[in-house]
């Protein structure tokens, strides 16, 4: 089935408007067939050709008939109630993309803050930056920390209370810690660090493992952000 | 997300559906695709067209061009006139205006749509990458303790600055804002900002 967009217009040339007018209702009658059979209510559609006055019915002329007395059975409160023509249609189609691209405005403007703030997190300039970007970073941010903060007792009580359980960090794998070890490690960030006591202590956990660290190093060369000298003073002497 | 999850599409078996919630979900989804087709096609082709449809539940749905009424009586009248129905054609032919110029309308923001779901999927993807290459990317579930100790510095210290960037752009003479007078920002923002 070829898949080029169709523009929602007339189509003037007779002979594809045409060819389209046979394709589509085809589809269309197909579609209410396979609607009325799925969900087991009735239905019925007729469409006026404009090469025929016998109109094209399903889904046979006495079925139709039968639907439509049915309809007409009704109050005429209920036939309106849920009675639409092109314009009302339309209107509520183009009511239904404006809705959806607010929302979508509204996640990618929060993708690309996110971004920017990681960006911001490991170096980027905040000074060419204007009010609405800070100020939606800042929210962000506390959004993140909120949640860092949170995550973090939760693991402070878990390793207060299932002693000896290792935590394994996400940089690098073979990483592996004892609870105590990692008090201590977190006692040591706690405080000012000096990163030559940290280095000895903890021995193999930095030395070896240091992938990730490796990683942050190359992140930032310059010193002139605070960010990056801020991660330097921690972790690298 | 830009798009929500779901299960694609099924080739499904056309067969009454057994399961109720599947069955209404079903109608809905497909009635509202069925007036699509049906309006593209009076668009496309200028053709007449009525579709009444009964729900599970025992309401009625139609869609019509003009109208269904109109359609409806000429169907039972069983008159072979394609004019015999409307003797004011000015009105029709203001009809058919707005129409066009509201397919206008509905393509353009449609485009929109594209467009910004497209920008979306790029995102996810560049985000999606660089969850994979650096650490501090990843969702804080992931984290270990002092990965996220480390994060939480860091993020405590980008607070700070942007608070003091923020605040020179807003007010160039003095470091402080004096009452919540930021005006554009709402709450949440403004106590950011308060916090200096």
């Amino acid at each position: 089935m070829t898949r080029k967009k169709v523009k929602l217009a007339f189509i003037t040339n007779d002979s594809a408007r045409k060819a389209t007018f046979k394709k589509r209702k085809k589809g269309l009658m197909k579609k209410v067939s396979e609607l009325s059979t799925l969900c087991g209510i009735d239905a019925c559609a007729i469409v006026y050709g404009p090469y025929d006055s016998h109109p094209e019915v399903w889904p046979d002329s006495r079925g139709a008939h039968r639907v439509l007395a049915q309809f007409k059975r009704m109050p005429e409160m209920e036939q309106s109630k849920k009675m639409v023509n092109q314009e009302s249609f339309i209107r509520h189609r183009i009511t239904k993309a404006a809705d959806q691209l607010k929302k979508l405005h509204k996640d990618n403007r929060e993708k690309e803050i996110t971004h920017l703030m990681y960006q911001c997190l490991t170096g980027k300039e905040l000074q060419g930056l204007g009010v609405a970007e800070l100020n939606d970073m800042g929210w962000l941010v506390d959004q993140n920390l909120k949640e860092i903060y949170k995550r973090i007792e939760g693991l402070k009580k878990a390793a207060g209370e299932r002693d000896g359980v290792e935590e394994k960090p996400v940089a690098d794998g073979s990483m592996q810690r004892a609870a105590v070890q990692q008090q201590w490690l977190t006692d040591q960030w706690m405080g000012n660090i000096n990163p030559s006591d940290n280095q000895q202590g903890v021995g193999g956990s930095f030395g070896h493992g240091s992938g990730g660290w490796d990683e942050i190093n190359m992140q930032f060369n310059d010193g002139s952000n605070h960010a990056a000298a801020m991660w330097a003073n921690g972790f690298f002497p | 997300m830009a798009k929500k999850p779901n299960m694609g599409r099924q080739k499904i078996k056309i067969e009454k559906i057994e399961v109720k919630n599947h069955l209404q979900v079903t109608f809905s989804k497909r009635r509202s695709g069925l007036f699509k087709k049906a309006s593209e096609l009076c668009t496309l082709c200028g053709v007449e067209i009525a579709i009444i449809v009964f729900s599970p539940a025992g309401k009625v749905f139609s869609f019509g061009h003009p109208n269904v009424e109109s359609i409806i009586d000429r169907f039972l009248a069983r008159s072979t006139g394609p004019n015999s129905h409307d003797p004011f054609h000015l009105v029709e032919a203001q009809r058919n205006a707005s129409v066009r110029e509201l397919n206008l309308q509905l393509g353009q923001i449609l485009n929109e749509v594209e467009v910004e779901r497209k920008r979306g999927e790029n995102l996810d993807n560049m985000r999606k990458t660089n969850e994979s290459h650096y650490w501090w990317e990843a969702p804080v579930s992931k984290l270990g303790l002092e990965e996220l100790e480390q994060l939480r510095d860091a993020m405590e210290e980008l607070k700070k600055n942007v608070s003091q960037h923020a605040n020179k752009l807003m007010n160039p003479s003095s470091m402080f804002v004096s009452n919540g007078a930021g005006g554009i920002f709402d709450q949440s923002r403004v106590n950011l900002v308060r916090e200096l």
